[in-house]
């Protein structure tokens, strides 16, 4: 660095200016506190109403969780928002420079301003720590609950260009192209796929994960609302991409119980599984 | 280094018989392309015929192989052809090229033709970038209204899968090129040498060398447009890669050109920056916009290597049969997912920095005052760049590559908030009770902070796994990142081009028409990806030809603001080829800015100093005592001094 440095008696830049303070210090704080607070406000109403009403009624709890997280971060973002939003509206009307040519006069000479930046430092920081630790305890659930009780329904999903191919271990044979659960209990997906990178979702359900080939990712879900709910690739996975979508439909117990038993016993014909002796998952 | 270009008075042993000369005075644009072309067909039928047949290999592997040696030979070529390797050459004969042949290289004397040559001089450089720049972006803008077009109403009413697929692809690489180099490219390499009072880069000749490569890809590239595009979106997730067409073929040549081209540019730059800043310029008188993009670059010989690395594996698995990224053969596709935002993360800082950096540069000559603290802008633009390395597997949350990961990825991405937030807090510190001067430059500034606040708000929910989860490989995600990319970088860099137009063309950027196409460019954008976060919440995913008819309101809406953003930018477009041709002649100085770039003469003259200058202080001392009367005090060579000062410099950056 010292190796450009060629005159150090020179290297000081001008500090702050140390006389008295002048008219340009006393801040405008009313006028952009309003328009901040009107701001904030709009902001928060739309954070409230708008992302839950497009992500539509949640199907489980972890959408319910991912949309409580997405409206509390927006409510977070929002005075944030509303904060630089509100300096520069005021900047663009009230500071305007309205004369013709270029500026003579200049404007203040204000080099850094300790106290604005280090409370912009830590209140950034603090509301980083916030999204940091909600996002650090939502994520943890997921796995206490995997040691629930309960053990889980298992479903093998097998993603192919360009269909999803769903099997139910729990009775050797059943597949189908459109997925069937039963409402109020834990499911466990085991993901795979037979050719490229398909990514399995479950819209409404926030259950989101790849298809690799040669890998088995999981993820469990617990449906909680009956109903026919979407379920697309998100991963682009070749020619037919967009229609690679089925459904899955969130069903009583006892109905699931039925189909289950009509999907095993209609469906083997072809292709007779051999016996498998993991029915159930018991891990 | 540049000495031998810049002493023009030094008399060197000067035996330029005129036959010698003769050769490279022969070479351009046109030879290299004719070069390029012969060989490539060469390369063609010579591989066709000499590798081994499709039916000896399980897959298709020859006709990949025989892409992949064509598109080689051709950019090779093509430098060959255009006179990239006579330097070396030369040397390595024993016989360098003389000062009269580094002049005629460096486009002394050339007018319009030095464009169309290996031209060295880094002024002729940047504005072959901005040209190139804004073909590039011509081009990815038209493949977005076609895609856009399609979406316009449910059913795929337009394009076939096919087309679409392949569309995609390319409108995302050419636009992620695009805007890689639409400020370190045109501004880096006119603006910066300048600004730090240099008379031309480090190594001139790798200058000319970076942009003529890049030049070669794009011809690659655009191949793939009858080859079957690149099916696969521009990050060519493996192994759906592995199965495409042979675009894809010229698609990995295309990055691989691309990474060296940039991997010469960033070592030129940051030896440039480092190394030949003017006598006087310490690193805390060094302009912001030099942080900006020097650290882009530097970023960059990190990020694009990894892009490379994947790319040439990606050609073993197509051109030979390996199977680095085909799990039935023992690769793995998170090999490749790894490898890619490697680069795909530190990527979009090299992007935002310099873009970012240009608004910092034009606040304070647009309100008159000192930047609201150099250092917190350059903390900021540090943590950026050291956090950037470390949030890569943040696109990879649901990819099951790693779980476990997804923490700690998390705590990365949302600490990156905090340096970009200080970014913010300087620009708004100084705006603050500024004068503020509305041209078209400030209003980037504007349209900068509004769009990136939603860009970078959204990109915390994204950080968020949970809420990833849900919007991971949605139209949210797309709607995010233009956003920022676009909102944000693409617009600074209106900005940048509306500020520094003047100097570049020495004429003057019609403000009126400008203002229009920008204006209507950025109420179109807002309209368009505001639509698209909503179908995105929705869950449509990204890529889809044919979304499901339930987001037809908001694909609509799009697709309507997208068609305004069309006819924005063909106004801006208009205004900079209008004003470039007719616009009235630019003053040196036209904003009053302090940096050097504004004190030497409009056009700048080959050399762009007369006298190295001298820096005393830096150049945001608007409305401070000392500076005020001349804002020339500030660094303009003393004709008095010329003698002495004219040898330290170069003293001080050979010690």
């Amino acid at each position: 660095m010292s190796l450009t440095e060629a005159r150090p008696a020179d290297a000081e830049p001008p500090g702050e200016p140390s006389t008295s303070r002048p008219a340009w210090r006393r801040a405008p704080i009313f006028p952009i506190l309003l328009i901040w607070i009107v701001l904030t406000a709009l902001l928060v109403a739309f954070a409230l109403v708008v992302p839950a009403r497009l992500m539509g009624a949640a199907a489980s709890p972890t959408m319910r969780e991912i949309e409580t997280t997405f409206t509390s971060f927006s409510l977070a973002a929002a005075p944030v928002a509303a904060l630089v939003w509100a300096i520069l509206l005021y900047s663009l009307v009230a500071w305007r420079y309205r004369g013709g040519g270029r500026p003579t006069d200049p404007g203040p000479p204000v080099r850094g301003n300790n106290r604005v930046q280090v409370v912009w430092v830590v209140v950034s920081t603090a509301l980083c720590l916030f999204l940091l630790i909600w996002g650090l305890i939502v994520i943890q659930p997921s796995t206490s609950e995997a040691s629930s009780t309960q053990a889980p329904l298992v479903v093998d999903v097998t993603g192919q260009q360009w269909v999803w191919n769903f099997e139910y271990p729990a009775a050797p044979g059943a597949q189908s192209d459109e997925l069937y659960l039963p409402v109020n209990q834990r499911v466990l997906f085991r993901v795979t796929s037979k050719d490229v990178v398909h990514s399995f979702w479950i819209t409404q359900m926030g259950v989101k994960v790849d298809a690799n080939p040669g890998a088995t990712t999981t993820i469990s879900v617990t449906p909680d609302r009956l109903g026919t709910f979407d379920i697309r690739c998100a991963e682009l996975c070749g020619l037919y991409h967009s229609y690679m979508q089925t459904h899955v439909h969130v069903v009583r117990a006892e109905e699931f119980r039925s189909w289950l038993a009509t999907a095993a016993s209609q469906a083997p014909t072809g292709e007779v599984p051999s016996p498998s002796p993991s029915g159930t998952a018991t891990s | 280094m540049s000495a031998t270009t810049v002493e023009t008075p030094d008399t060197s042993p000067a035996a330029p018989t005129p036959e010698m000369g003769g050769f490279i005075r022969r070479l351009n644009a046109v030879t290299g392309v004719v070069l390029g072309l012969v060989l490539a067909v060469v390369a063609w039928q010579v591989s066709s015929r000499l590798l081994p047949q499709p039916e000896e290999l399980s897959h298709n592997h020859h006709d990949d192989a025989v892409m992949i040696i064509t598109f080689s030979v051709w950019a090779i070529g093509f430098l060959i052809g255009i006179g990239a390797f006579v330097g070396p050459v030369r040397w390595l004969l024993g016989r360098d090229l003389t000062e009269a042949d580094e002049e005629f290289l460096a486009g002394k004397d050339q007018g319009v033709a030095r464009y169309f040559r290996f031209t060295t001089d880094h002024k002729v450089v940047g504005i072959q970038y901005l040209v190139l720049t804004m073909v590039l972006f011509g081009v990815g803008g038209l493949l977005a209204m076609l895609i856009r077009t399609n979406l316009i109403r449910p059913g795929s009413p337009f394009l076939n899968p096919t087309e679409y697929n392949a569309i995609v692809g390319l409108h995302g690489i050419i636009m992620i090129i695009a805007t890689i180099v639409m400020v370190t490219g045109p501004f880096g390499n006119f603006i910066v040498p300048i600004m730090i009072g240099a008379r031309d880069m480090a190594f001139p000749r790798l200058n000319a060398l970076s942009f003529w490569l890049l030049f070669s890809a794009v011809p690659v590239l655009l191949a793939a447009f009858p080859l079957g595009g690149i099916a696969t979106g521009w990050s060519a997730y493996a192994p759906l890669s592995d199965q495409s067409p042979l675009g894809m073929d010229a698609f990995l040549v295309t990055i691989v050109i691309f990474a060296v081209s940039s991997g010469v540019a960033g070592a030129n730059m940051t030896t440039t920056v480092v190394r030949m800043r003017a006598r006087g310029m310490s690193w805390t008188r060094t302009p912001i916009f030099v942080f900006g993009t020097t650290t882009s670059v530097a970023l960059g010989l990190v990020a694009f290597p990894m892009f490379m690395v994947a790319m040439i594996l990606l050609a073993m698995d197509r051109g030979l049969g390996a199977t680095f990224y085909v799990a039935s053969g023992g690769g793995s596709p998170w090999l490749y997912a790894n490898l890619f935002w490697l680069m795909g993360h530190p990527e979009v800082y090299v992007i935002l920095l310099p873009a970012f950096a240009a608004l910092l540069e034009i606040t304070p000559v647009f309100t008159r005052k000192p930047l609201f603290s150099f250092t917190a802008a350059v903390v900021g633009i540090a943590g950026i760049v050291g956090l950037s390395l470390f949030v890569w597997a943040h696109h990879m949350y649901v990819a099951g590559w790693a779980p476990a990961l997804n923490g700690p990825f998390m705590v990365t991405t949302e600490m990156i908030s905090v340096p970009t937030g200080l970014l913010i807090l300087v620009l708004l510190g100084t705006l603050w009770r500024g004068v503020v001067w509305t041209r078209l430059p400030v209003l980037a500034v504007y349209f900068v902070l509004w769009n990136f606040i939603i860009g970078g708000v959204t990109g915390i929910y994204l950080s968020d796994v949970p809420v990833d989860q849900a919007e991971h490989g949605s139209m949210f995600v797309t709607a995010h990142f233009h956003y920022t990319l676009m909102g944000g970088a693409l617009t600074a860099t209106m900005g940048a081009v509306a500020f520094w137009f003047p100097k570049m063309t020495a004429r003057m950027l019609d403000e009126r028409v400008g203002k229009i196409g920008f204006w209507t460019a950025q109420i179109g954008f807002n309209i368009t990806f505001l639509g698209m976060f909503a179908v995105g919440l929705a869950g449509q995913p990204r890529r889809v030809a044919d979304p499901s008819s339930t987001f037809a309101a908001g694909n609509l809406v799009s697709s309507l603001g997208a068609y305004v953003i069309g006819i924005g930018m063909l106004i801006f477009l208009y205004a900079i080829v209008h004003s470039w041709r007719n616009g009235e002649p630019a003053p040196g100085n036209p904003w009053g800015g302090k940096t050097l770039e504004w004190q030497v003469p409009t056009p700048v003259p080959l050399e762009n100093f007369a006298v190295p200058p001298v820096v005393t202080s830096d150049f945001y001392s608007y409305g401070e005592p000392p500076e005020t009367p001349a804002p020339e005090s500030v660094s303009v060579p003393r004709p008095a001094d010329a003698a002495a000062p004219g040898e330290r410099p170069l003293e001080g950056s050979a010690s």
